[in-house]
């Protein structure tokens, strides 16, 4: 991937806006520009703004479907970005401790943490966790 | 009886690849020798070859093993390829994925896989969605190195050694005859 491609993806998505537009074309699948706009109380014409930095970043497919024209996440860029600095060693134990993080700062754990233990948070929790797993997998290595 | 009504969905992947529409359609077509963007699988075709209505199935490189088959829809060299697909390990009702190829810019092709009729909520559904961009990052790679990323070539060497012991029956080549 070439530095001015890397630029046009990550300068879509430093925007909160564009960002959640990408959660949304995630979980909905081929929604219209209308269909998104109404989820940001936008007008269309304000949507395709953002619409059209995302498309140029490649984050976003746009295809015309009889008269109208459908919108898809495409999360190859992300992955290029990914391969660029992660090999499948370290892939492995960031996939983990991802997933360790997102499950100890769910609310679901938050209010686990606090029921079971009220002196301690559970975010400081799963920061102990996370590094305890880094110190496990610096000594394995 | 009602019909039963599944929600589906459709997935689209693209990515610009610095390869002639020709060598990159022959590539993902080739029967051959294993195909490396699909996971190091051959691709076996019934007797009409790569036809509208031929099956097609594919088969670990020894051809001991199928992982997925389907039946061509669509086959318009080198622009249109189109295929159902099913997954031999799993009772998840088909899909279909199409490969589109256009004229990209310098002479490079402009690649897009789409996968529709997605059934929300299968493990299909989910193999697909993270296997697409593994699918045309890869066939990026070999085009424009000659080689799969480092990662894949990883993922191929576990899946010979493990491959054999971790893989069901059911999805034994001889249970998935295309002719």
């Amino acid at each position: 991937m070439k530095d001015a491609a890397l630029d046009r993806v990550f300068s879509a998505l430093s925007s909160p806006k564009r960002r959640r537009m990408l959660d949304i074309l995630q979980e909905r699948s081929g929604i219209t520009i209308a269909d998104l706009a109404a989820s940001f109380r936008m007008t269309p014409v304000g949507v395709l703004k953002h619409v059209k930095l995302l498309e140029k970043a490649g984050l976003l497919i746009t295809r015309r479907e009889g008269r109208v024209r459908r919108l898809y996440f495409n999360a190859v860029p992300i992955q290029l970005i990914y391969d660029r600095w992660t090999d499948r060693y370290s892939g492995f134990w960031t996939a983990r401790m991802a997933d360790l993080k997102e499950r100890l700062e769910s609310p679901g754990a938050r209010r686990a943490g606090t029921d079971g233990n009220p002196s301690v948070d559970s975010t400081d929790a799963s920061e102990s966790q996370v590094t305890s797993q880094t110190e496990r997998t610096r000594r394995r290595a | 009886m009602p019909e039963v009504l599944t929600a589906t969905t459709r997935r689209v992947f693209k990515i610009d690849i610095n390869a002639p529409i020709e060598a990159v359609w022959k590539e993902i077509t080739r029967t051959d020798a294993p195909i490396l963007c699909f996971f190091n699988n051959r691709m076996s075709l019934s007797r009409g070859g790569l036809v509208p209505g031929s099956k097609i199935a594919m088969r670990s490189p020894d051809g001991k093993w199928t992982g997925v088959v389907g039946t061509i829809f669509v086959c318009e060299p080198p622009h249109r390829f189109g295929h159902t697909f099913r997954f031999t390990n799993l009772d998840d009702p088909e899909c279909k994925v199409i490969y589109e190829l256009k004229p990209g810019k310098s002479g490079g092709t402009e690649f897009t896989l789409i996968v529709e009729d997605l059934a929300v909520g299968t493990k299909t559904a989910k193999q697909m969605t993270d296997g697409g961009t593994m699918i045309i990052n890869t066939l990026k790679s070999v085009m424009e190195t000659g080689k799969a990323t480092f990662g894949m070539r990883c993922l191929f060497g576990m899946i010979k050694v493990l491959g054999p012991v971790m893989t069901p029956k059911v999805c034994r080549s001889e249970n998935w005859p295309v002719d």
